[in-house]
């Protein structure tokens, strides 16, 4: 359902095949649904994992393998996400917009992607001393509990967006 | 630089505007149910939950159906749910919007369809 308010390009994106099909084909919203949350299972899934060895746990398992096999399907899965986000987006473009669950989700989603981006800049350049068996520097040990936190908030602001 | 980046996070999440509410069950009074029989102005047979406007004797109401996957199956096809058509929905106000309601159930043409 869509709310009244200003048209512009919101309201242009409504109007979209790819957003009427959406909203009007029968089975197309909850496939979309479907897929976004295999997404981002993935995603998550394999962020929290990672952040928990950086935490301490498992320390035998060496962070550079743990970080090529997680972050490589941590990041495919956006290929799944992303898209599908955006379909659910249109849909309801007006609404999504003004809705304060989704605006704190995307706030939280730049975050947890600049929390990511600093911990590649910094901590783990120097991953080959502290790779296995070794505690993690704070910083990387901060970034992880940042991330666990951040995408624990994603998901949260993603299902209480039906609900404001 | 990361000041700087926490400090845009929070500008932005301070201009978050206050938005009516929607969907969630818990967003209507349920210990208030009403009954309204009246002529669909408007139908939407739509994600995540259809809608139609029904108009009754001095308002138009805007009443909150169920996802057209559930209605489908339970036997209100979107040609049932025509503009013109009569209809009576028993539901709930919505706690905040005064001419919105959710409805346990709809009945058009002397068939009743449970929404829930």
């Amino acid at each position: 359902m869509t709310q009244a308010g200003p048209l512009g390009w919101l309201g242009w994106l409504e109007t979209t095949t790819a957003a009427t099909a959406m909203r009007q084909s029968l089975w197309l919203y909850p496939i979309v649904e479907i897929l976004h949350i295999i997404g981002f299972v993935v995603l998550v899934g394999s962020a929290a994992m990672f952040d928990l060895r950086l935490l301490g746990r498992s320390r035998q398992l060496p962070v550079t393998g743990m970080e090529r096999h997680l972050l490589t399907w941590a990041r495919a899965s956006l290929l799944l996400i992303v898209p599908t986000g955006g379909l659910m987006f249109v849909a309801h473009a007006t609404e999504f917009a003004g809705n304060p669950a989704f605006r704190l989700k995307l706030v939280l989603l730049v975050a947890a992607a600049l929390n990511a981006a600093a911990f590649h800049l910094r901590p783990f350049r120097r991953v080959a001393e502290w790779d296995q068996g070794a505690r993690a520097p704070l910083a990387a040990r901060c970034a992880a509990g940042i991330s666990l936190a951040l995408w624990a908030g994603v998901i949260a602001c993603g299902r209480l967006l039906a609900y404001f | 630089m990361w000041t700087i980046a926490a400090a845009g996070l929070l500008v932005l999440a301070a201009g978050v505007a206050p938005v009516a509410a929607h969907h969630g069950w818990s967003s209507y009074d349920s210990t208030r149910e009403i009954t309204l029989t009246g002529t669909i102005k408007e139908a939407g047979y739509e994600h995540p939950h259809g809608h139609v406007r029904l108009e009754v004797p001095g308002k138009v109401w805007s009443v909150v159906l169920a996802p057209p996957t559930r209605m489908e199956h339970r036997g209100l096809p979107a040609s049932k749910l025509r503009v013109g058509a009569k209809a009576t929905v028993v539901g709930y106000p919505h706690r905040s919007t005064e001419d919105e309601m959710r409805a346990e159930r709809i009945t058009i043409d002397g068939a009743t369809v449970e929404l829930r």
